[in-house]
């Protein structure tokens, strides 16, 4: 085996690392914050905020990664007329895909927290959002960090979906120069070594946080 | 004259099927505090959130202070009138006991944050915790949360407070102290509803006592009255059990 063909092609292989950090970290940002709402609206007492929420949610997790992004490549251009980078047609996909993942831990964070810190607020004036923002959040955010960090990961592993529309992630980089050089090898290995490293510290923070 | 600071008209709670409340009328006048007993499950506490409108009633209506909160838009407004004390203190356990005083002033009120601290920094003083306000919750023993609770009710400066078992939730040595915050409270001319089954608060303290049962209100007498010569046969037997306890 001759490790130097990771050296030689470092630079093409780090893009496509950045690409899929990229991927992973815009898409973590954007589901996070859609699945608040929705965690939301899932815990709410009146049927036509809990109903569309529901659905969304168990229709989304009851489809694969991949065919969200078939759905979000061939078929919204079909709708719409118009195409979009790759890269954003990924990133919605993915957004739309993992909100419904992470609004599941939102709402068990939320459920969490007790409906008595909630009428405790309440009694003190503040609204129902501000309830929300102020006292149930950042309670269930404590609570379901560790559940959050292991999903990021799952997210980052997610990114390599982008390969079946020709997205340059890393996955893809790795594939290209394997191909390139005939050492496929040497190249799967240091691929699967990165996976690896990221995955065991992101699981490493989670028990960490589960512990503290 | 003066007028009731709570009227409760022909109030009915349901949770499903089970009443919960059956029709209760009673009101409460500004400057007194009110003990409400009664058997575990007689609605008591559902009377209670009541009266800030955290249930929401089917029938009947409550007036706080000439406003009726059935039709009430600014339910939030008033609420910011009426504090609240719970058996287990639900006091924010991520925030300090400072912020858990200065939440509502600043967010409701828009008071600023000095001016808000300033506030709480005399009301701790009032219950005796000062030298906790830069501590958690969790480090704080239960009769000094409780404490905290009541100063975080208090910060909005309402007219009335309500106490659901403030003390149920706490160990023997620690009633003494919450309850003498409350006798304080009372003596300064608080409209307090207390929910409790401290007797010795409810003789010495309270200025009338409400013996609720199965969700009805049965019995309403000044306290020393309602101890020495109880009507129904029900509160007889209630402050015989609960004597017996003690
Ligand atoms: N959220 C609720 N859902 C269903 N039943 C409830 C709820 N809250 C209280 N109850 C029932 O209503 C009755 C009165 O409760 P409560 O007002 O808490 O009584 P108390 O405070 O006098 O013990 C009880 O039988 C209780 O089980
Ligand atoms: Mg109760």
């Amino acid at each position: 085996m001759d490790f130097s063909v990771i050296n030689d092609n470092i630079e093409f292989l780090m893009l496509g690392l950045m690409r899929s950090f990229q991927l992973a970290f815009f898409t973590i940002i954007l589901s996070l914050i859609i699945a608040c709402f929705i965690a939301i609206g899932r815990v709410s007492s009146r049927r036509s905020i809990r109903y569309p929420s529901a659905i969304f949610v168990n229709l989304l997790r009851s489809n694969p990664l991949i065919l969200i992004v078939f759905w979000f490549f061939f078929l919204v251009p079909l709708i719409t007329g118009k195409t979009l980078p790759e890269f954003h047609t990924v990133l919605i996909a993915f957004v739309v895909f993992f909100a419904a993942y992470f609004a599941e831990i939102v709402r068990s964070g939320i459920q969490s927290v007790g409906s008595s810190q909630v009428k405790a607020a309440l009694s003190t004036g503040l609204t129902y959002s501000q309830s929300m923002r102020l006292i149930v959040l950042p309670q269930a955010l404590r609570n379901m960090l560790p559940a959050l960090v292991t999903e990021c990961v799952i997210v980052f592993q997610g990114t390599t979906i982008a390969y079946v529309i020709g997205m340059r992630e890393f996955l893809h980089s790795t594939s290209l120069v394997a191909e390139r050089t005939v050492r496929p090898v040497e190249l799967y290995l240091f691929a699967a070594f990165v996976y690896l490293v990221i995955c065991f510290a992101g699981t490493r923070l989670a028990l960490f946080l589960e512990k503290k | 004259m003066t007028l009731p600071l709570v009227q409760i008209n022909n109030l009915s709670l349901r949770y499903g099927d089970f009443v919960a409340l059956d029709d209760v009328s009673i009101d409460f006048m500004p400057g007194t505090c009110v003990v409400i007993c009664g058997p575990s499950g007689s609605g008591k506490s559902s009377l209670l959130r009541c009266v800030n409108r955290l249930e929401n009633f089917d029938k009947g209506d409550v007036i706080f202070d000439g406003q009726s909160l059935k039709a009430a838009q600014n339910i939030s407004k008033i609420r910011s009138n009426i504090g609240m004390v719970f058996q287990h203190f639900e006091l924010y356990p991520h925030l300090s006991v400072m912020n858990n005083i200065t939440l509502a002033p600043r967010y409701v009120n828009g008071v600023n944050r000095d001016e808000a601290e300033a506030k709480a920094h005399k009301l701790l003083e009032r219950v005796g915790i000062l030298d906790q306000a830069k501590k958690y919750p969790n480090e704080l023993s239960g009769g000094q949360q409780q404490r905290a609770a009541i100063a975080r009710a208090l910060a909005l400066e309402p007219k009335l407070m309500l106490f659901d078992e403030p003390t149920s939730a706490l160990d023997p040595e620690m009633i003494s102290e919450v309850l003498q915050v409350m006798r304080d409270l009372a003596r300064n001319g608080m409209t307090m509803l207390v929910v409790t089954h401290e007797m010795g608060f409810a003789r010495d303290v309270a200025d009338e006592v409400v013996f609720m049962d199965k969700g009805k209100v049965i019995e309403r007498n000044e306290s020393g009255g309602f101890f020495d010569n109880p009507q129904s046969d029900r509160a007889k037997e209630f402050i015989d059990r609960v004597l017996q306890k003690i």
